[in-house]
């Protein structure tokens, strides 16, 4: 028998674009873009609902932000089974403290523990982009944002995921009143501009990047809880 | 004091057949052998005062330490065994320390004497076929103040690693004749002041000693200011309204 046919390297077969080889991947990035944008006594979170592989779409509406029982929301990108686990691993300590403390946990509260939850696995780390927004002890609205790793910023807007690289500079522009002149940056918006900002930034987004699109989980975050809304975006 | 001293006053985790535990109850007992300690809790903070037996004269009172800091907004008074104190506070500093590293906020004050009070049933355990790292229930009883989101508490731990929230607390040897008089004249609408005042009032009546300012500490635990032990000169300012 001629065993030199088994020599030979396999036909290549198309398949989805690998950075290194044939290498164990366990991470695949399911693209969509989140935001969130603080106002004084508000914060609204979108984040659109399409989840995708490649040129493939896996869904059109696979959530990605979530509400979490302390009501604050965490709206994620990057790799949608490690966001899921992430969500369940937050509630799970959310649900200890909760016991323990005999209090539900503040947003502030939260957001280090995030940070702590993230790096405790910074050697295999969630591939997520988290931002977690709600209403920090003072009733402010209040928007963290981590890469996988666990760096934690609060801010006041911020975009994530495919279509961050269109999204964040027209935020930057819109909300953040960078590089005008005469203009006030640490000013927030109003919460019908920034609602109208965050529709208009993912109709944008929609536009331009594959990955974005099908639909927008709209929340706005205020002292009588959690509003969301969804609201349709081109399917295309 | 136990008419029934039996073979079940031996073992530290052995029921006896009517149903106590012996060397718990000991341990309880062994407080009242201590120096007295008051708190007092009043709705702008929390006194602590302790008596200090400055037993020779050539004893160093400032090396007798019995109010002790376990983070800005929580503070402890003791009696009883001294030395069992320091695993209790250490083990306390940690559990606050590592509170505020989780969770960037201070450690409510009812979590962390929970955590002492699970600390202290740990006594006789043992994992699996190792020597028991703590073979006897801590013989002290601690004295808990602190200020959080739910305004100043003082709670009381004993060695069964139980705890009760009080308004004010004594506890030590002058302990009963201490609590009756906290009784009569503690009153709700206490100013710290006043409680600065009585504290050191009753500490007065139930000591063997004349109290004086080196062998009396006086500490408080404010919203504003945290935990502070009152210097020579705040003390003895107290001492002289009395």
């Amino acid at each position: 028998m001629d065993f030199a046919q088994f020599q030979q390297a396999p036909v290549s077969v198309p398949t989805e674009h690998h950075s290194h080889g044939n290498r164990w991947d366990p991470y695949v990035d399911n693209g969509g873009t989140s935001l969130a944008i603080a106002g004084e006594d508000f914060v609204v979170v979108a984040s659109d609902t399409r989840q995708s592989n490649g040129y493939s779409i896996n869904s059109r509406y696979s959530p990605k932000a979530f509400e979490l029982s302390n009501g604050s929301v965490l709206a994620t990108t990057g790799y949608h089974a490690d966001a899921l686990k992430l969500v369940e691993h937050i509630e799970q300590r959310a649900q200890l403290y909760f016991h323990k403390h005999d209090r539900a946990m503040n947003v502030s509260a939260m957001a280090q523990m995030l940070s702590g939850i993230l790096y405790s696995k910074r050697f295999f780390p969630y591939y997520v982009f988290p931002i977690l927004s709600g209403l920090d002890a003072k009733g402010k609205g209040a928007v963290y944002t981590y890469d996988p790793v666990g760096n934690m910023e609060r801010v006041n807007y911020q975009a994530y995921g495919s279509a961050s690289a269109l999204v964040q500079p027209f935020l930057d522009s819109q909300v953040g009143f960078k590089n005008q002149r005469n203009a006030d940056p640490s000013r927030l918006l109003e919460r019908p501009q920034a609602v109208k900002l965050a529709i208009d930034a993912f109709t944008g987004a929609t536009e331009r990047d594959i990955h974005t699109g099908d639909w927008l989980d709209l929340f706005i975050i205020d002292q009588d809880g959690i509003h969301q809304t969804k609201r349709e975006l081109k399917h295309d | 004091m136990f008419l029934t001293r039996s073979e079940y006053d031996r073992g530290v985790n052995t029921f006896s057949p009517e149903g106590r535990l012996f060397q718990v109850e000991y341990a309880i007992e062994a407080i009242k052998l201590g120096s007295t300690a008051i708190g007092i809790r009043t709705s702008e903070g929390v006194v602590l005062a302790v008596e200090k037996r400055v037993t020779s004269p050539l004893l160093v009172a400032d090396s007798i330490e019995k109010i002790l800091e376990i983070d800005t907004h929580v503070a402890c008074a003791m009696s009883g065994l001294t030395a069992d104190s320091r695993t209790m506070i250490e083990h306390a500093r940690i559990e606050a320390q590592n509170h505020t590293f989780n969770y960037d906020e201070p450690v409510p004050v009812e979590s962390v004497t929970q955590s002492v009070c699970d600390l202290a049933l740990r006594f006789g355990e043992s994992t699996d076929g190792q020597q028991s790292t703590m073979s006897r229930p801590f013989g002290v009883a601690l004295l808990i103040a602190g200020v959080d989101d739910r305004g100043p508490q003082l709670f009381h731990t004993d060695p069964s690693g139980t705890f009760w929230r009080y308004e004010a607390k004594a506890i030590g040897a002058g302990s009963e004749g201490a609590q009756t008089e906290l009784q009569e004249q503690y009153h709700r609408g206490m100013s710290l002041e006043e409680a600065e005042t009585l504290a050191l009032k009753v500490l007065k009546q139930v000591m063997e000693e004349k109290l004086s300012s080196t062998n009396v500490q006086l500490a408080k635990v404010t919203e504003q200011t945290g935990f502070q032990i009152y210097t020579k000169d705040e003390l003895e300012a107290v001492i002289g309204r009395l």
